[in-house]
């Protein structure tokens, strides 16, 4: 028959050593699926796809006057396609390039108000403030707003949308 | 008949004697009232978990889907209004309590030795209800919850180095969708409530341990000088906890209770419109105890010090309040006899209504 730990010390420290090693074993054998499951986002592509904002021409824009055009982008997120729905600001500057900016803020995120009187986007949240074009005039925000990568079609007019940010290293926001 | 099953158990394992133990443990008599809160706190959380379990007889954790099936069980099942603004209320209600519970150990000096774990504990469980409330508020599926869940997975993602990570787990991807909201029931309706499940007796067997210390008024007759730990051991008169102090806690939580009830019945919960990512007018608001928070979100402008906001300093308040019992070492415990922290406690709790306060406006009017 074994020795009880009462008798034997080494057997003591041999039983301690076993029950030690038994729980570290299923500790980390349950840990690897678990942590698998958490961290999963971490390993998973991000879909990135192009959808059609529509045609220049027909938003009629006006010089600093932002156009909001809802785009809808679908995207694979899990188990399920999804549409996701989200502002484009369309903004033509004085000397006519165009500028598509999201309408989040950069600070938290919060959906922007555009305020025609003052000629700036309110962010109800804290208070940020950017003028036309995109630039921090008050409040927390930490950048100017994020701008959509874009690009035209062959008529020089249709323009897509990519569910994807400009200068935004850290995939902030969207 | 009563009889027999009461000795059918106690032959076997000695039921009375255990039963005995629990409720004559000795509590100080003179401050009564006040040690109700603890009592109180683990009655709304088992009102939170069985108005919850029936909940989720019609709760569905996806975006579209979720305000509908909200809105359904307050508007088309029997009662479900009661249910629904029981757990809204009882939720807030508690928030609000454990608020009070803290302010009455702290005031007491009740964390110093030889109950520091039992502050910790306490800490643990008050964080874990404070997330339970911000998941609960995201997982109705209206306005607010969307962006109460952007801005909040945004805050995170400010944590030095790890802080991108943090948001794309806690959302399941780069953009909310529906793992995020998967993501946020498992975390609201399983892991959370079992770890303040867990830690409730856990808090409760180191009370029972150490004895309650209650507050420095019963130990007015005491020979032993204030700064002498062994002061602290002996309360001037003790009654058991049942009936007595058990008696003080059931009248506290009816009166807690009906007025729960009420709000339920006559306010109810509002569940308000469907979640538009496209909305162009909507301002969010965040639910009360986090307007403080909002608060100090609105300073700290520019790139270099939003982590000021974000991060450094919920961040070090929290550890400061975690700690404080390895902080604050002195032997006092009368609120008089050390007055630096009795007024500190007291401008942090005004600190915390007034950010409160002005937490709700908007800094900006939204429109003009
Ligand atoms: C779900 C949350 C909580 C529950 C159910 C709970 C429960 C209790 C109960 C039943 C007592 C004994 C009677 C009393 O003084 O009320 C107590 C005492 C105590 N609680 Fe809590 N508590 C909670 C949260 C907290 C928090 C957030 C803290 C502090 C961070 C805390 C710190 C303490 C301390 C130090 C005592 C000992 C007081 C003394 O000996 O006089 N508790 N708690
Ligand atoms: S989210 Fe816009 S200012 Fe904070």
């Amino acid at each position: 028959m074994a020795k009880s730990s009462e008798e034997s010390p080494s057997r003591r420290t041999f039983m301690m050593v076993v029950i030690g090693l038994i729980s570290t074993v299923i500790g980390i054998a349950l840990a690897v699926p678990i942590l698998g499951a958490v961290l999963n986002p971490l390993f998973r592509k991000r879909d990135i796809v192009w959808t059609k904002l529509g045609k220049i021409s027909d938003l009629n824009l006006k010089p600093l006057t932002p156009k909001f055009v809802p785009v809808y982008f679908r995207v694979k997120e899990g188990w399920s396609v999804n549409t996701l729905p989200r502002q484009v600001v369309v903004v033509k500057q004085v000397n006519g390039d165009l500028l598509f900016f999201s309408n989040q803020c950069t600070h938290l995120g919060c959906p922007l108000h555009w305020i025609a009187a003052r000629q700036k986007f309110l962010c109800p949240c804290h208070g940020g403030m950017f003028n036309a074009t995109g630039q921090v005039v008050g409040g927390p925000p930490p950048r100017p707003l994020y701008q959509w990568v874009h690009k035209f079609g062959k008529d020089k007019d249709t323009v897509y949308i990519q569910n994807k940010f400009k200068d935004n290293p850290k995939d902030r926001g969207i | 008949m009563f009889k027999q099953i009461q000795n059918w158990f106690d032959e076997r394992i000695g039921l009375t004697k255990v039963i005995e133990e629990f409720n004559g443990e000795r509590i100080p008599r003179r401050g009564g009232w006040a040690y109700t809160l603890g009592s109180l706190l683990a009655f709304l959380f088992t009102v939170q978990v069985v108005t919850g379990i029936f909940l989720l007889f019609y709760y569905v954790p996806y975006f579209p889907i979720a305000r509908n099936a909200t809105y359904f069980l307050k508007h088309h099942v029997v009662f479900g209004n009661i249910l629904l603004g029981i757990h809204l209320w009882g939720a807030f209600t508690m928030i609000f309590v454990i608020l009070i519970h803290m302010a009455r150990v702290y005031f007491s000096g009740a964390y110093k030795k030889p109950r520091e774990m039992q502050w910790i504990a306490g800490m643990v469980l008050f964080s874990v209800v404070v997330v339970l409330g911000l998941t609960g508020y995201m997982l109705v599926g209206n306005e607010n919850s969307w962006w109460t869940i952007n801005v909040l997975t945004n805050v995170a993602s400010h944590t030095p180095f790890i802080g991108g990570f943090i948001r794309e787990i806690a959302r399941g991807g780069t953009e909310t969708s529906v793992l995020t909201m998967q993501h946020i029931f498992a975390v609201h309706v399983w892991l959370l409530p079992i770890v303040v499940i867990m830690f409730i007796p856990i808090h409760l067997f180191l009370i029972r341990k150490t004895g309650h210390q209650g507050m420095a008024l019963e130990y007015k007759n005491s020979k032993i000088s204030e700064d002498d730990e062994k002061r602290w051991l002996k309360p001037d008169g003790t009654v058991p906890f049942f009936p007595d102090q058990f008696y003080k806690d059931m009248i506290v939580s009816l009166v807690v209770f009906a007025v729960i009830y009420i709000l339920a019945v006559y306010v109810g919960a509002p569940i308000g419109p469907m979640y538009r990512p496209l909305a162009l007018n909507f301002a969010p608001e965040a639910d009360w105890y986090f307007l403080a928070n909002e608060e100090i979100l609105k300073y700290f402008p520019g790139h270099g010090l939003i982590i000021f906001s974000t991060f450094l300093i919920p961040s070090i308040g929290f550890g400061i309040l975690f700690l404080l019992p390895f902080i604050d070492r002195t032997k006092e415990r009368s609120p008089f006899k050390r007055p630096a922290a009795t007024v500190l406690g007291i401008l942090f709790l005004l600190l915390l209504v007034y950010l409160t306060l002005i937490g709700g406006e908007p800094k900006a009017p939204a429109t003009v």
